[in-house]
């Protein structure tokens, strides 16, 4: 058949691995396995999945139901879970509206192949990340007070609380993310329409299509919009992170008190997006054959900006533990001690190893390109900087100014079903996604083909 | 069918049949339900609308009556306070000479225990529910038996009896059954210091100190400001000597095997076996010239003698000695002598307890010995619980099996009750009718504050129907008593006595007795081996409070230990016996073993290990059952307080004892928030860093206007004693709720004022202080500009204020709290998940309207009692002034005995806050914060014997 894409590892193109790569053949290799059946490992994946939304469900269910006293928060550590969850999945978030806004501003064509799924990565993470605020609450059913609307008891928001900026930020990155990831959906959705045999397909493909039809005044309009979106989410997505760092830094805890915060909280949200978009890319390279399209030099190049965030991150822990040094005020440096020697030291030694330590391999291009390493490289660095969200919130509340308040946080079931359900939720929302829509943007992928002269 | 057979019911040979026609049988019918109709209707009673109000009565206007509460039977007055007849909170009665306003923990906890869902609540005849009538004919029967009998084979216990209604009742009974016989004991009880004035005087004689007359206190074993009968007049004493700007700053030394509060407070404190503060007393008394022989006491004590003694020889007329419950009698009839030779402070007055024919109880074990010896046929306990809290050693559950009409009367079904034949419910302080002595011997009135909840009586309604087969009223019987005493106007007399909660005069008089002799002081055995010391307890005393909630939650003074007690041993001690905090040990002396979770005390003495009794009930109620350890049953009638050779073994088994909060012992830490000057040089001003003041996108702190108020709260840590009475009077008052023990050990319990206790001593030798720590209501309060909804604000007169309806429970504002003192409610506390049965129905009446109960999911924290604040404008502006200067008092500082809670308003020039923060020793907690607080404190002044430049 002529129009197969044949992944080849040898062929000299960095972008695409393969001699030739028609137009044809990339969207028939993308849409190909959305009109075939699904197959025994997606029902699998699905079927595993599940369990973990049911889960998920039933413990919202159950948090609302019997108060967040379920959870091991306590008078003093009276943040837990729910608040590393929201940063950390926020800053899963992260990397899909950099690799779709950023490179594609700075015309990085390589990420063509990849900026579809990890935007759609960002909208699950953020929709994850939104909730969690919500079910942190004690009164979760009163959330929407957070907003302006007009009341009779004539009160707004107390605007200056990092909380309502925080809401703010959620909504407008979210709404963001959606309009974004849609509008470069358009020619993939007008292509699903022509290609679909199904008549509901045909309507509903058609209907988002919004009557695409590749003309070329569409064609500048996207353009335009898409660009200018990009221009726009670029600093969005910083000023998400940095208000996340703010919601600590806005405060006056030892620990949380820090003008670092959030341009770190900013890399670190890059890096555990990245990690993300590792084992996504893997996972979706192999489940729909797409080798020729996502190349070893895709994870090379992700392998080299996981390196350098790692590298930042590390100067980013030193910069807090030199400034709480240095600042000389006893609470820091007790505070610093504390997370080196304190109860919680050994996740704090695990944070530092999967953060700092281990991604140091990603100097050796073996390891960068040895799709194994990375995946577990890149599943250490997701693990790490989940244990940084929570030790933060964990370290400076359990070691605060009054030593005889002084409490260690006291992990239940219920917090264990918010760390974990969580991820099964993502994956089965992902599964999903990957049946509906192409999992990778064909226009940009045709477009990168015709400059790397396979077409 | 066979079932029915089976039915242990009589027999009928042949079943008549009646003849009934049709007639008979429809008027049999009409006459039933006629019947029926009018017999089981509820009784006719009326209810009256108030179409003329009554004077006083303003509803939800609380009204204030005075009247008594015991413990160990003295009496402490009271005022209570009502709200549409229910009583809700109790603070002290300032013309009490053993409250003077004040209130310890047990008194503030009374309206909890008065609304107990668990209380007796009706008469039980084995174990199941009787009539009243079947108790009634009961006791007559025994009535007419013991009348024939002259009384032989009655036996009365009850615990120590200070009442004069009660004493003269007792009079009549034993008049009446004069071969009956009256035992009381008290669990509490300091046994030896009796046999003490015995051997010194010659008869029975109770000490009362006045420490507010002593510069130099020597306490040997003995804690006159720990909780018991006696505590608040001996804290306000001691207050009144610890100020450092009035001449005569008191020196206090203490020497005990258990850490108390007195060696929490004292200026010199050292942990010493019993046996060595014994010889310790021999030898102040040898220096100061008394006859007797070497004291064996170590080298290392040989220096404190001596700076102990030349501290009682320059102080001649204001030094006292105490001896408490570990001394042996002999050591204390050396202390009686000291204090003679001292011309000591203290008061000799004869023990309260005295019928007026001069009748005295007699001891427990005599009466277990006749029970022992079939000699008791009625056996009648009134109001004590003696098969839970008799030593050990007696056996009293055994031996009281013995007598054939066992009856109990008590609050409580306890355990006494169990194995009586009868039990009837007594009534609750707070309902009924009595007068009680204090400590002194000042008599005052018991006026119910409410009709019994319950069909209970008074003692003394128990005793009348014993001895007259009648139950009088209980205020006839006290007004009978008091009626010869008062002179021609009875009437206006007794109104007086009780609007005024005391019976002026009527305080006992001081004897004069002769010069005390001086026993011979047994040699000391070289005893080495293990000891326990016991202590009642300071949250549930000896277990009479244990199904109070309150009481199990308040962290005890010296540990913060909850809801349990545990063995507390010294580090060194711990080490060698390889027990670490939490490890299940057994404890096993005489023939009694007890298993205890351990707790590592370094004040505690070396191989003494220190336990509370009160625990380990498992007739107590929903609250109390099986909660901690029962330390009575290693008790020894001989050897109450001391267990010798005690065996401790482990078990392997863990127990985390519970705690609320830690001890600060890291030094850096306590010298920056807990700062002790020693008193030369307590006026110059704290040089604590000068509180900077970096740019902030705060408001400036509210204008203190001319007109507006501006509260504040100034807490003297020198005179805190730690007793907690501030932190339960705040529960009473703003209806915080109880977690229970599995919340408190995910570190959620809800007291809106915690006492943080600082160890400014060495490692080897503790010392520990005490900071009282409600909301600080900061000027720049973090967490205001935190929370996204504004449920924390700043109103105009000062006040840190939490708006429950408005919180959504982010909990942004504890998080960012640097002083921690909020407190959130992660379940439904008060509001549908209440700890066992604190949801009931009963326990509602309790709380105070004023104050709002918080649901789910919401942030609570101290208000300074905004609702006082509020109730006391109200009453300004009805009268049309401004409010006065200190009217407003906080519950907190209304129940601290020593006054070291000053609350009040800083725009008022004469405000005792504006005195206090002028004071050199003034100081704001985490100050270099610069959250500006309006809860500021006084550091602690100390007065150690070394002279030395302290800083």
């Amino acid at each position: 058949m002529s129009d197969v894409l044949e992944p080849n590892a040898a062929a000299p193109a960095p972008w695409v691995s393969a001699y030739r790569a028609s137009d044809v053949e990339i969207t028939q290799a993308v849409t190909a396995p959305l009109f075939a059946s699904p197959g025994k490992f997606w029902w699998i994946a699905l079927l595993v999945s599940a369990p973990f939304v049911a889960w998920l469900l039933a413990a919202i269910v159950w948090v609302f139901y019997e108060g967040i006293g379920v959870w091991g928060v306590n008078s003093t550590v009276v943040w837990g879970v729910a608040i590393a969850d929201y940063v950390w999945w926020i800053g899963i978030g992260n990397a899909g509206t950099l690799i779709s806004a950023m490179l594609l501003l700075t015309r990085q064509r390589w990420r063509a192949s990849i900026n579809r799924f990890a935007e759609a990565m960002t909208l699950f993470a953020v929709a994850i990340a939104g909730l969690m605020p919500i079910v942190h609450l004690g009164r979760p059913i009163y959330a929407y007070w957070l907003a302006p609307y007009p009341n009779t008891m004539s009160l707004w928001p107390q605007w200056r609380s990092a909380l309502v900026w925080d809401f703010w930020a959620i909504i407008s990155y979210l709404l963001f993310s959606i309009l974004f990831w849609y509008v470069s959906l358009i020619p993939d959705l007008a292509t699903m329409r022509d290609r679909t045999r199904s008549r509901t397909g045909q309507l509903l493909y058609g209907a988002f299509a919004l009557g695409w039809s590749g003309s070329l005044r569409h064609w500048r309009a996207l353009r335009i919009l898409h660009t200018t979106m990009a221009a726009l989410g670029v600093p969005l997505v910083c000023s998400v992170h940095s208000i996340v760092g703010l919601d600590f830094a806005a405060s006056l805890m030892p620990g949380w008190q820090e003008s670092i915060f959030p341009p770190y909280f900013v890399v670190g949200a890059m890096y555990s997006g990245f990690a993300m978009v590792v084992v996504l890319a893997l996972a979706i390279r192999w489940g729909f054959g797409l080798q020729a399209i996502i190349t070893r030099k895709h994870f090379d190049v992700i392998g080299r900006v996981l390196l350098m965030s790692s590298i930042v991150m590390g100067y980013s822990y030193a910069t807090e533990w030199f400034m709480g040094w240095y600042g000389g005020a006893r609470s820091d440096r007790s505070l610093v001690a504390f997370e080196f020697t304190g109860t919680y030291a050994p996740l704090f030694w695990a944070l530092l190893t999967c953060n700092v330590v281990l991604p140091q391999a990603l100097w050796f291009p073996r390891v960068r390109r040895s799709l194994a390493a990375l995946f577990a490289i890149a599943i250490a660095i997701n693990i790490g900087m989940w244990l940084e969200r929570i030790l933060i919130v964990w370290n400076t509340l359990s070691h605060g100014y009054m030593p005889s308040l002084w409490r260690v946080f006291h992990f239940t079931i219920w917090d264990l079903a918010f760390v974990i359900a969580p991820l099964g939720f993502f994956a089965f929302l992902f599964l999903i996604f990957v049946r509906l829509i192409p999992a990778v943007s064909m226009f940009d992928m045709r477009e990168l083909a015709h400059r790397e002269n396979v077409a | 069918m066979s079932q029915v057979d089976e039915l242990p019911v009589k027999r009928v040979s042949r079943v008549a049949r009646p003849e009934l026609d049709r007639r008979q049988a429809l008027s049999f019918l009409a006459a039933g339900v006629a019947s029926g109709l009018a017999a089981c209707s509820r009784p006719d009673e009326q209810i009256i609308p108030y179409v003329r109000m009554p004077d006083r009565l303003v509803p939800g206007e609380p009204l204030k009556f005075a009247t008594t509460l015991a413990l160990s039977g003295y009496g402490r007055g009271v005022l209570v306070s009502s709200v549409d007849g229910r009583p809700i909170k109790v603070e002290g009665n300032p013309k009490h000479p053993a409250s003077l306003g004040a209130t310890d923990v047990f008194m503030e906890a009374a309206v909890l225990s008065l609304y107990d869902p668990d209380r007796s609540r009706t008469t039980l005849h084995e174990g199941a529910i009787a009539p009243a009538e079947a108790f009634r004919a009961a006791v007559l029967g025994q009535n007419r038996l013991l009348k024939q009998r002259s009384g032989e084979g009655l036996r009365l216990v009850t615990g120590r009896v200070s009442s004069p209604t009660l004493l003269r009742q007792i009079d009549d009974l034993l008049g009446q059954f004069p071969k009956a016989a009256w035992h009381a004991y008290d669990p509490a009880d300091d046994g030896s210091a009796r046999a003490g004035a015995m051997l010194a005087y010659g008869r029975d004689i109770e000490t009362v100190p006045h420490l507010a007359r002593a510069r130099v206190v020597i306490a040997l074993g003995a804690d006159p400001l720990g909780h018991g009968p006696d505590q608040l007049r001996s804290a306000r004493g001691f207050a009144e000597r610890r100020q450092p700007q009035n001449e005569g700053f008191s020196r206090f030394y203490c020497l005990e095997a258990a850490p108390t509060l007195t060696g929490a407070k004292a200026d010199h404190r050292l942990a010493l076996r019993p046996a060595i503060i014994g010889e310790v007393a021999l030898a102040i008394a040898k220096s100061l010239g008394a006859a007797v022989r070497d004291a064996a006491v170590p080298d290392h004590l040989k220096e404190l003698v001596r700076k102990i003694s030349a501290d009682l020889n320059s102080s001649p007329g204001s030094a006292i000695v105490l001896a408490g419950r570990t001394l042996s009698a002999e050591a204390h009839a050396v202390v009686h002598w000291i204090n003679a030779r001292l011309n000591a402070p203290v008061d000799l007055i004869d023990p309260v307890g005295r019928t007026p024919a001069g009748r005295q109880p007699q001891a427990l074990d005599e009466l277990v010995r006749d029970l022992k010896g079939g000699g008791v046929d009625q056996l009648v306990t009134l109001g004590v619980n003696p098969v839970y809290d008799a030593p050990a050693d007696l056996n009293f559950s055994d031996a009281s099996r013995k007598a054939p009409f066992r009856l109990h009367a008590g609050c409580y079904a306890d355990e006494t009750a169990e194995l009586s034949n009868w039990h009837v419910p007594l009534s609750h302080p707070l309902e009924a009718w009595s007068d009680l002595r204090s400590i002194d011997g000042t008599a005052s009135l018991v006026q119910p504050l409410i009709r019994p909840l319950y069909r209970s009586h008074t003692e003394h309604e128990y005793i009348a129907l014993l001895t007259n087969g009648d139950m009088a009223s209980p205020r006839d019987l006290v007004r009978r008593t008091w009626q010869a005493q008062a002179g021609a106007d009875f009437e206006t007399w007794w109104t007086r006595a009780l609007h005024d909660g005391v019976i002026a005069g009527s305080a006992a008089d001081p004897l004069r007795p002769a010069e005390p002799k001086l026993p011979q002081m047994p040699e000391p055995r070289a005893a080495s081996e293990f000891q326990v010391v016991l202590q009642p307890d300071p949250s549930i005393w000896d277990g009479s409070f244990a199904n109070n909630a309150w009481l199990q939650e308040c962290p005890k003074p010296l540990t913060k230990q909850v809801w349990g007690n545990a063995l507390a041993l010294n580090p060194e001690d711990a080490r060698q016996l390889g027990v670490s905090v939490g490890e299940v040990i057994s404890i096993r002396s005489g023939g009694a073993t007890i298993e205890a979770p351990v707790l590592v005390e370094p004040s505690a003495a070396l191989g003494v290990g220190c336990l509370t009794l009160g625990y380990g009930r498992h007739r107590a109620g929903a609250i109390g059952n099986g909660i901690g350890c029962d330390a009575t049953r290693l008790r020894t009638t001989k050897n109450p307080w001391t267990i010798a050779e005690a065996v401790i073994t482990r078990t392997g088994r863990n127990q985390e004892p519970l705690t609320t909060q830690n001890i600060v012992r890291a030094s850096d830490y306590v010298s920056e928030l807990y700062p002790v000057r020693k008193v030369a040089v307590a006026a110059r001003t704290l040089s604590a860093p000068e509180a900077e003041r970096p740019p902030s996108l705060l408001p400036e702190a509210p204008p203190r206007s001319g007109d507006g108020n501006a509260w504040a709260m100034v807490i003297d840590t020198s005179v805190c004693i730690g007793c907690n009475a501030c932190v339960v009077a705040c529960q009473a008052e703003n209806n915080v709720p109880v977690v229970g023990p599995e919340e408190v050990a995910r570190g959620r319990d809800m007291h809106w004022l915690r006492v943080d206790a600082y160890d400014h001593g060495t490692a080897t030798n503790p010392a520990l202080g005490f900071q009282p720590v409600p909301c600080m209501h900061c000027e720049h309060a973090p967490c205001e500009p935190v929370c996204p909804v504004a449920a924390s604000v700043h109103d105009s007169e000062g006040l840190n204020a939490q708006v429950y309806n408005r919180c959504i429970g982010t909990r942004f504002c504890e998080a960012n709290c640097p002083y921690k003192v909020r407190r959130f409610n992660f379940r439904g506390y008060a509001d549908g998940q209440e700890y066992a049965n604190l949801g009931f129905e009963s326990y509602l009446a309790q709380k105070n309207p004023e104050v709002t109960v918080r649901a789910r999911g919401v942030m609570e924290k101290c208000t300074y009692c905004v609702q006082r604040i509020s109730s006391a404008r109200r009453a300004a502006e009805r009268d049309d002034r401004t409010i006065g200067t200190d009217e407003v008092r906080t519950a907190c500082q209304n129940a601290c005995p020593t006054g070291a809670i000053v609350f009040g308003d800083l725009n008022q020039d004469g405000s005792s806050v504006n005195g206090r923060k002028s004071d050199p020793r003034h100081y704001a907690l985490l100050g270099h914060l610069d959250t500006r607080p309006r809860t500021t404190y006084l550091a602690d002044v100390r007065n150690p014997p070394t002279e030395g430049d302290g800083k």
